[in-house]
């Protein structure tokens, strides 16, 4: 691997920045790991469910006598058993839950609403008897006509989703119902002013399609409910405590009378911070009294959970002569799916947050269509705005002939730069990943024919929260280390390391697990880059705790004052507060192992919890290079070479932080050359499986060279920024702007495959 | 008491709906529980909304809402939509 550290401040640290095995890949290798669907138990019956053939209808009525009739069916469900919610928007905007809406994509009402809707479910002694039972029931259907195109569901005309729903954001409010769930602007300065005083402006507009996350487990879970009401789940998600407030909400139940067990997780990348089918299941289960495990396919991912948004887009900038932004402006309409709900806040906040510009308006449109709700997908919504910035910031480079990375250099944004959501930068970091790229040999490494490079960068916000740790002392001094994280990208490691680096003892003295929602505190989804800055410093926090009880058992057992106890280097020393905290070697130091052992004479077994709301997650910036080959034959696009520059703060376990960054990209180069959903007429998905649906496999790529900028953040005990999100924002510009700078043609729709390319090259158009 | 007021700015647009579009204050607050207490004794029912909905950024650090947060003299505070990541 060829991996660079740019570490200005590097402690002298014994345990963070290592890269010790990792604790799950054994059983991961050799088949042992339980994900959601290896979970089973005596008496359990198959859940399956009926999906929508129509992308818009409305039901009339749904008959289930027959499949109730058929011998092994134990229970057969519609949204008549779940209770009916109401109608309000609760949560945060950019998240806004609206649990009637959640209600109806877990099991249509009224209406369908994209193909694959779930409309009932049976559970049954076997599969087969599972899915011959769906085939009895009859669902009758007012086909109505559907809408997928973000641009097309924004028309006058366009048949609406709800019939009732008004835009929110707008005043006053609009008379008429559209499918523009909400309007957002945010604004800084003076947008006019600022473009009137511009030498060049470069106007463009974009289209992304909505991409699937591509996680290669699908969704499955197990559910068990006990005579007294009680409910137990097993499934993978990114959040078990969200799946547990989620299905409890949804159920009528109380919180405390759902337990979930977190089950290994085969990918999530956002796309399992919300429920599909543990509601289902565990109302089969509720109603047939027996335990229930359903397992989707891969055609039900696709057609039935949540893809990012595909979006409309349009950006504006001006520009000085010698290269100062004075103006950007950006319209961004987001598809949300089948309900409200894209993240095209977050796109208006981050799209220009890279760069120092002092007038900017950004306006956003949540829009609902017939497909899937949209789902989060790494870094939300950034990297769909980030393609169209940074694709317009390359052309306003071409355009006053200036250097592309010199140019965001020009106008990075630093410490102190306002933002167009309001606050200032609180941290550095941009400039140092452009400046990496800078000084890399590639940036000035010659091309031959048809090869291009291309550069562009992004910005995540990277979020803190709420997270809980528990650390307790083995009586052989090894210790466990619980939290309430699911570890999707290396988390237990990252916590054992830390908590290691912490207690001062060697990593392998030290097991991670996950703990289920009954055995720790209220913990966040595994999101937004948060686990090992949040998480992280709630085990820093919880095994300071255990230290200091280990000085005080120290003192007892030499019978010294508490404070003539200190932990260093994996052991309690005496020393004299009177006299600077000098070590007197009056006694042996007492190791972690000799305290442990010498536990139930000093007080009994040596536990110690934390809990943290961390706030202080400092962003993240990458600048992403790459370069390509184009055939002009067949317009098929080469990645030849991919370079990225990440802040990361500090590097817990450098290889989990490396492979963040180069999976990341891998999933943006997809984004950027192949995936899009294909529909028919009537809105039917026609590529809804992995043959079809063009993920980059290794054989598509490079191996992809990671630059890990480290810029500690002070707010962390070893600097630690979200290091798992910001590597996919700038990646499609970057490979756009590659193809533009090999062929001369700027493609301004995402995927850019092969027809596209070609249609380009025919056009004659100049980038 | 502060030496100087902080300033707090709203920019969820849902605030709207509370203030009558007001956006920006001058609140004399020690810590994040007084610039709440104070927006809600002025706007009925913003500091629940705040405390649900908002994250905040004082003096451009992003926080989830918390009572705790101690200010200093002057210092800037932004109500902003919380952020949620994949």
């Amino acid at each position: 691997m060829d991996a660079k550290t740019i570490a200005p401040d590097q402690k002298a640290l014994k345990v963070v920045g290592t890269r010790p095995v990792r604790p799950d890949g054994a059983p991961k290798v050799t088949g042992l790991a339980r994900y959601g669907a290896d979970f089973s138990l005596p008496g359990m019956l198959w859940g399956d469910i009926l999906r929508s053939p129509h992308a818009h209808a409305r039901i009339r009525s749904i008959d289930t006598s027959k499949a109730r009739a058929l011998p092994g069916v134990k229970a057969v469900i519609t949204a008549a058993d779940f209770p009916e919610q109401k109608y309000e928007f609760v949560g945060p905007e950019r998240v806004a839950i609206n649990y009637w809406h959640m209600t109806r994509n877990v099991m249509a009402r009224e209406k369908v609403l994209y193909e694959g809707h779930a409309v009932a479910a049976v559970a049954a002694v076997s599969r087969a008897v599972a899915a011959a039972a769906l085939r009895l029931i009859a669902v009758d259907y007012e086909v109505l006509p559907h809408v997928i195109d973000v641009d097309a569901a924004m028309a006058p005309d366009a048949p609406l989703l709800f019939e009732d729903m008004i835009t929110r954001g707008i005043e006053p409010a609009p008379d008429k119902p559209s499918n523009i769930s909400k309007r957002v602007e945010l604004n800084l300065g003076d947008i006019e002013a600022g473009f009137a005083a511009a030498d060049e402006i470069v106007e463009m507009n974009f289209k992304t399609a909505p991409v699937h996350q591509g996680y290669i487990e699908p969704h499955a879970c197990l559910a068990r409910f006990d005579s007294g009401g009680q409910g137990e789940l097993w499934s993978a998600s990114q959040g078990h405590f969200v799946v547990r407030a989620y299905t409890a909400q949804l159920l009528g139940m109380n919180i405390g009378d759902v337990l979930v067990h977190p089950a290994e997780i085969g990918g999530g990348f956002g796309g399992k911070t919300v429920i599909y089918v543990e509601p289902v299941a565990a109302a089969l289960s509720r109603k047939s009294g027996h335990p229930v495990k359903i397992m989707m396919s891969r055609e039900d991912v696709f057609k039935a959970t949540g893809p990012t948004s595909g979006s409309s887009m349009t950006v504006r900038i001006g520009v000085k002569k010698d290269g100062k932004i004075v103006a950007a402006d950006g319209l961004f309409k987001f598809q949300a799916g089948a309900f409200p709900g894209s993240p095209v806040m977050n796109a208006t906040m981050c799209g220009f947050a890279p760069y120092n510009i002092a007038n900017v308006r950004s306006v956003g449109y949540d829009v609902v269509s017939n497909r899937p709700k949209s789902a989060a997908y790494r870094a939300p919504g950034s990297p769909i705005s980030a393609f169209a910035v940074e694709s317009t910031m390359d052309a306003v480079a071409v355009r006053i002939g200036m250097d592309p990375l010199k140019f965001r250099l020009a106008n990075a944004s630093r410490t102190g730069t306002p933002t167009a959501w309001g606050p200032k930068h609180a941290h550095e970091g941009y400039a140092e990943t452009l400046q990496a790229l800078l000084d890399h040999p590639a940036y000035q490494a010659p091309l031959a024919k048809n090869q291009g490079r291309g550069v562009a960068s992004g910005f995540w916000f990277n979020n803190g929260g709420e997270s809980c740790a528990t650390v307790h002392v083995n009586e052989d001094g090894t210790v466990v280390v619980a939290t309430g994280s699911m570890d999707i990208g290396g988390s237990r490691a990252s916590m054992a390391i830390m908590a290691a680096e912490t207690l001062g003892i060697a990593y392998d003295r030290v097991r991670a697990i996950v703990a289920d929602t009954a055995s720790i505190g209220y913990t966040h989804v595994t999101g937004g880059s948060r686990v090992t800055f949040a998480t992280g410093m709630a085990v820093v926090e919880a095994c300071r705790k255990v230290t200091a009880e280990l000085c005080a058992r120290a003192a007892m057992i030499w019978k010294v004052d508490r404070e003539d106890a200190v932990w260093e280097d994996g052991c309690a020393r005496h020393v004299d507060k009177n006299d600077k905290g000098k070590s007197t070697g009056k006694f042996e130091p007492l190791s972690l192992k000799a305290i442990a052992a010498k536990r139930a004479v000093t007080g009994g077994p040596i536990v110690a919890e934390a809990a943290v709301n961390a706030g202080g997650a400092a962003p993240g910036f990458a600048s992403e290079l790459c370069e390509v080959e184009v055939d002009p034959e067949t317009g098929s696009v080469k990645v030849l070479r991919f370079i990225v520059a990440q802040d990361v703060g500090r590097a817990i376990h450098p290889s989990y932080v490396e492979g963040q960054l180069q999976g990341g990209v891998v999933q943006g180069i997809g984004w950027a050359l192949n995936e899009e959903y294909i529909y028919d007429d009537a809105g039917r998905l026609l590529n809804a499986g992995f043959l079809d649906y063009r993920i980059p496999v290794a054989s598509d790529l490079p191996m992809i060279e990671t630059i890990m900028v480290e810029v500690p953040n002070p707010n962390h005990p070893f600097g630690v920024k979200g290091a798992g999100e910001v590597n996919i924002v700038p990646t499609m510009a970057a490979v756009a702007n590659a193809i533009n700078h090999a062929i001369g043609r700027r493609l301004t729709e995402l995927p850019m495959s092969p027809p596209k390319v070609l249609a380009a090259l025919d056009s004659g158009a100049k980038g | 008491m502060a030496d100087a007021p902080a300033r707090v700015v709203l920019i969820s647009s849902l605030c709207g709906h509370y203030t009558g579009g007001a956006k920006e204050f001058e609140i004399e607050a020690q810590t994040l529980y007084d610039v709440i207490r104070e927006l809600d004794a002025r706007y009925p029912g913003l500091g629940e909304h705040l405390e649900d909905e908002t994250s905040v950024a004082i003096d451009g650090e992003i926080h989830e809402v918390g009572y705790y947060h101690q200010l200093r003299p002057g210092c800037e505070i932004f109500f902003i939509p919380k952020i949620e990541g994949g």
